[in-house]
């Protein structure tokens, strides 16, 4: 494996968590995209002398385990061994369970200096707590192996996290049914995990039980002050920390991040959609977005108006999407006053969707100049292209545009972007 | 002041370890392969990377391989051909 330095963390912990943590790593200078010829040269110079180093170690008849990546090979107990945070006073500890003094401001300093939550106060996940989340549940039944690090996302974990995120037990099928998308390989959570795009997860849901919850679809909805829906969104954060184990800097390598990593959870208005649901039924849709990016259009009156504004801003020369060509895709989230408009133009969703498909666009002449250009991978006929004002598409076809109703009154919708190495997936969400 | 117990929420990894195969001691006419996961100038590195390994180790012969994306793993006949046809393949991990 050849990694750089900024990498070499996640390398060594990847190695490890995947039971190869005797594969040589040859590290190298940090960063390799967009050095200069040279550069790259001297880089291949350093892997080279790591490699020679290895060799000679062989030939002297020593283990090659032990070069540059120097992996443990010990097992992961529960992140304490592994954590940077250091116990506080006299708290006691054992694999599974913590005894600290009970108070809020000394356990939020627990848990913060252990790197167990998200800067934010939790609610101490005490056993009743959990097995009060865990509604009769088996705590020990797994939903799989949760990257970057690997680790067995049972059901106890997911409810020590939900409680800790201040969901009630009512909220927990739909942590539950979201973190079974998360894991389907479709979604590609190791991608959306470790990579430096300020992808979340971004969860829809549809049907009667997340309205029984309280999930909000109105005003405001992506925004603060409902607790389902912070509560359910923050839980599917937490999980991801502490149970992926995708801590930022280390293992999450998100270069600058971004706010809906801390809970980003909507249901849909589907009162207000003249289309109906995005699923039918009760539904948890998950999907690899960037943050919403706001579409203002206080003034059109037609369906072509307001979607054109929706195509300008679902695509930029900074965006992912587009480039990692087979998985992109994009929600449009219609405010519903928008929607209406749209719809009284006898728009179906399926006009929607070509719409924004044949319009959000831009010519191969700015595509060039930035971007991933170079790293696409685009089909033959598109990379054959060679009229600088053809206009390509950003993503494969009208399918991989979803297009869904949520907010409350005004004149403004959302386009949230993929990270373009994940595609959307959804399941049913089942009550205890 | 009151103690109050709970529970940890960090996973547990619950795989096994596999052995990893030596390194080959000497590299002289064998065949080297690289699994390029198409970040920027991976190539350039690669193709550096085995010119000198000819050049100074008496590598036979390369082989360059590119995945679709960055992203997502690599198709299983490619990692069939580099396991079939390579002495030892070098993967990425880097921006």
């Amino acid at each position: 494996m050849i990694a750089t330095t900024a990498f070499q963390g996640l390398a060594v912990s990847e190695l490890s968590a995947l039971g190869v943590a005797g594969l040589p790593l040859l590290v190298i200078e940090h960063p390799l995209g967009g050095e200069r010829p040279d550069a790259v040269a001297r880089r291949s110079h350093q892997a080279l002398e790591q490699l020679a180093s290895l060799i000679s170690g062989v030939g002297r008849g020593a283990s090659h385990s032990v070069g540059a990546g120097g992996a443990s090979t010990g097992r992961d107990v529960g992140g304490l061994s592994e954590k940077g945070g250091a116990p506080i006073g006299a708290n006691t500890v054992s694999e599974s369970e913590l005894t600290l003094d009970d108070d809020a401001l000394s356990i939020l300093a627990e848990f913060s200096a252990r790197e167990w939550c998200d800067g934010l106060p939790i609610v101490p996940p005490t056993a009743e707590r959990v097995a009060a989340m865990l509604g009769g549940r088996d705590g020990a039944t797994s939903l799989g192996a949760m990257p970057p690090l690997w680790r067995q996302a049972t059901a106890e974990k997911l409810a020590v996290n939900a409680v800790m995120a201040g969901c009630e037990p009512a909220a927990f099928p739909i942590v539950l049914a979201a973190v079974e998308a998360m894991l389907d390989p479709t979604f590609n959570l190791y991608g959306v995990q470790a990579t430096t795009h300020p992808v979340a997860p971004l969860l829809v849901v549809n049907g009667a039980y997340g309205r029984r919850v309280g999930l909000h679809a109105g005003s405001g909805c992506f925004g603060p002050g409902f607790r389902a829906n912070a509560t359910i969104g923050r839980a599917i954060r937490l999980i991801l920390l502490n149970v992926g184990g995708a801590w930022p800097g280390r293992y999450d390598m998100a270069t600058q991040g971004g706010p809906a990593k801390y809970a980003y959870c909507i249901a849909e208005n589907e009162e207000a959609s003249p289309w109906g649901p995005l699923r039918d039924g009760d539904t948890v849709t998950v999907y690899g977005g960037e943050g919403p990016h706001n579409v203002n259009d206080h003034v059109s009156t037609t369906a072509s108006g307001i979607l054109a504004n929706v195509a300008d801003t679902a695509v930029s020369l900074g965006s992912n999407v587009g480039w990692y060509f087979s998985q992109a895709q994009l929600m449009v989230v219609l405010g519903p006053e928008h929607a209406r408009t749209i719809a009284g133009d006898g728009f179906t969703r399926a006009d929607v969707q070509r719409f924004v498909y044949e319009n959000a666009r831009q010519p191969l002449s700015l595509m060039r100049l930035g971007g991933m250009y170079g790293m696409q991978d685009w089909p033959a006929w598109m990379n054959a292209t060679t009229d600088p004002d053809a206009r390509l598409p950003r993503v494969p076809s009208p399918d991989d545009i979803f297009v869904v109703v949520a907010g409350g009154s005004g004149k403004h919708s959302a386009v949230v972007p993929n990270c373009t190495f994940s595609r959307a997936v959804s399941r049913s969400i089942r009550p205890a | 002041m009151a103690r109050i117990r709970v529970l940890s929420p960090v996973g547990v990894v619950a795989r096994q370890s596999v052995a990893v195969p030596a390194l080959p001691g000497d590299l002289a006419g064998r065949t080297v392969g690289f699994l390029d996961n198409t970040k920027s100038n991976f190539d350039r590195l690669t193709a550096g990377l085995g010119e000198l390994l000819r050049e100074r180790y008496g590598v036979k012969t390369v082989l360059h391989r590119r995945k679709a994306n960055a992203s997502t793993p690599a198709a299983p006949e490619l990692i069939d051909e580099l396991g079939k046809h390579c002495d030892l393949v070098f993967a990425g991990s880097a921006d």
